[in-house]
């Protein structure tokens, strides 16, 4: 009787995750804001934003990625590769003269083509070399942070035209800048795909049975080559958003940066075992590991422990899963 | 259908992996409105034939014939669109997946219009059609929009099976289908077999359970060391005999 009960509950509150994880980031900003209320205003709210950008695209990519019963380690190192390729290609361009839009866009094709390149390698390494995802990415992850470092001695490149920092910082009504307004469509429309369409069903379908798949017909190579694709390209465009933020590209940026969007993906409730996971938690889960990181400079945390608090919320929202799966079977 | 020849066929097949023979020169047959039991012991080659029959693994050598019409089959995708449905064992289904989703699953209705062509889902067709298709063949349907995962075993192998039913249009394999079930489940899933032979599908049954093969098949081949080494009527067999066939002591 008692254990029914719970078990009901259990499955309650499992079926309103997403309204739980709400919740939850609202009672961080209060905590936060309470100790520092300067928290609690129009601009640190846009910081966080931003801060959250390059976070919930690398965390998009790795739903999409881990519902397949994957995951991307690269997408920290793809961040830093794109960014810095961008930064090249930018100030090159600059020095020649060339119109600063057009260098723009010309970098931001570089970038894109670099998550291409990366995510392309992931799938192929995955499908037609059968390795694990976890080692092709780990692999891939050590090959574009070592680019990075190589392509730029190990210097941050500077040297952006001054359109840079006007994309990446002008904000419109009080909070969005450009590229937050695009990782909202973007947003958007990856859950549309993934919760509406054919592409996020067998996505699904992939992670849960791969041979339930192929036995439907389904090409899982080809769809496995794609999750990573998109994985790469998302991480990449987060690579190009937080040049546009600095006006410069670090090959030190992106570091540890597939903690953070593993972390906001399992605490959005995306199992690791593949076949589940709704991005709208994802997007939340997204929130809250950026809330804690801004949170904690702001309640003056060294930044050092970033990393530490990040992989604590992971250890902690993969054993919440675990305890719930228990409950739920 | 041409002539007298068979629904689905194979002649002289063979499969090595490495230095193992898998296949060695097999002939097999199946007519429309007939169930043939395959059956043999482990490593007799009865899951390889059902690759190279479903299209999962192209032969070494050896042909194969749908309606007396020679074909190749590159993938599993190549032998669905023919009309050769395969349920392989206890891999048929997507657990995650709602039983809807898994009856439809690699052919999704989509919308009218522009959605549509971006890939989106028309769910309550699908729904709605997955309830009628597996009432269709025969099966008690649970919900259709609950994830596989929440149901029995038997109602999960029966979605599995429906799903290979609804969707065959000439022959269905089903790869130890009554595995892991209890009595009046399996009991089911034979009803459902018999069902698809009057409608005029050939199917393939393959198990270990000899009371199954024997309960519902026309005709049994049984395999062993990759060649067949009996093909008769059901009828011959006795559980006795069919076990001595598969194990070879009655030739020693």
């Amino acid at each position: 009787m008692e254990m029914q009960g719970k078990l009901a509950r259990l499955k309650a509150a499992g079926m309103r995750q997403d309204i739980v994880l709400l919740l939850l980031f609202c009672l961080m900003v209060l905590a936060f804001s309470l100790v520092n209320p300067r928290f609690f205003s129009i601009r640190a709210m846009a910081n966080i934003l931003q801060d959250f950008s390059p976070v919930v695209l690398m965390a998009i990519g790795q739903t999409f990625v881990i519902a397949s019963r994957g995951i991307d380690l690269s997408v920290g190192s793809v961040l830093g590769l794109a960014g810095v390729s961008m930064a090249l290609v930018i100030r090159a361009a600059n020095e020649a003269g060339m119109d600063p839009w057009l260098a723009i866009a010309l970098g931001l094709a570089v970038a894109i083509g670099v998550g291409v390149v990366v995510g392309l390698v992931n799938g192929l390494l995955i499908t037609y070399c059968r390795l694990v995802p976890f080692v092709a990415t780990l692999a891939t992850m050590g090959a574009a942070a070592g680019l990075s470092l190589v392509l730029t001695g190990g210097t941050q490149i500077a040297g952006a035209p001054k359109e840079v920092i006007l994309l990446g910082n002008a904000t419109y009504l009080g909070a969005l800048t450009v590229p937050v307004i695009v990782v909202f469509l973007i947003i958007v429309v990856s859950w549309a795909f993934m919760s509406r369409a054919r592409f996020g069903r067998w996505t699904y379908a992939v992670g849960s049975n791969p041979f339930a798949a192929r036995g439907a017909g389904i090409d899982v190579e080809s769809h496995l080559i794609k999750l990573y694709l998109l994985s790469g390209v998302l991480a990449a465009l987060a690579g190009a958003f937080v040049y546009f933020r600095l006006g410069s590209g670090s090959p030190l940026s992106g570091r540890g940066g597939e903690l953070n969007a593993i972390a906001a993906t399992v605490i959005g409730g995306v199992s690791l075992l593949g076949g589940t996971g709704k991005l709208s938690g994802v997007v939340i889960g997204a929130l809250i590991t950026t809330a804690v990181l801004s949170g904690l400079i702001l309640i003056g945390v060294q930044p050092n422990w970033q990393q530490i608090v990040v992989a604590a919320l992971i250890a902690i929202a993969v054993g919440a899963q675990g305890l719930g799966a228990k409950g739920g079977r | 259908m041409t002539g007298t020849s068979p629904l689905y066929e194979v002649r002289g097949v063979g499969k090595r992996y490495g230095g193992i023979v898998a296949l060695d020169s097999v002939d097999f047959a199946l007519n429309a409105g007939e169930v043939v039991g395959l059956v043999g012991d482990n490593g007799a080659g009865k899951s390889t034939l059902v690759k190279v029959l479903s299209g999962a693994h192209e032969p070494d050598s050896g042909e194969i014939y749908l309606d007396g019409e020679r074909r190749v089959w590159k993938s599993p995708h190549d032998a669905l669109d023919a009309g050769v449905e395969t349920l392989y064992q206890d891999s048929g289904i997507a657990p995650d997946l709602t039983v809807a989703a898994n009856v439809f699953l690699g052919r999704e209705i989509l919308r009218q219009g522009f959605l549509g062509k971006l890939g989106f889902l028309d769910e309550k067709a699908m729904r709605d059609q997955a309830h009628s298709e597996l009432e269709r063949v025969g099966i008690a349907v649970p919900a259709s929009d609950r994830p596989v995962a929440r149901l029995s075993g038997g109602q999960r192998q029966a979605v599995a099976i429906g799903r290979a039913v609804a969707w065959a249009n000439k022959v269905i394999i089903l790869d130890e289908p009554t595995n892991h079930l209890g009595a009046r489940q399996a009991g089911e899933v034979l009803e459902v077999i018999r069902q698809a032979r009057a409608k005029g599908f050939g199917v393939i049954f393959i198990s270990h359970t000899l009371p199954h093969v024997l309960e519902v098949t026309d005709r049994i081949v049984v395999l062993r060391l990759g060649r067949v080494v009996t093909d008769a009527p059901s009828s011959q067999f006795t559980p006795d005999s069919l076990l001595k066939a598969i194990t070879g002591l009655s030739q020693t």
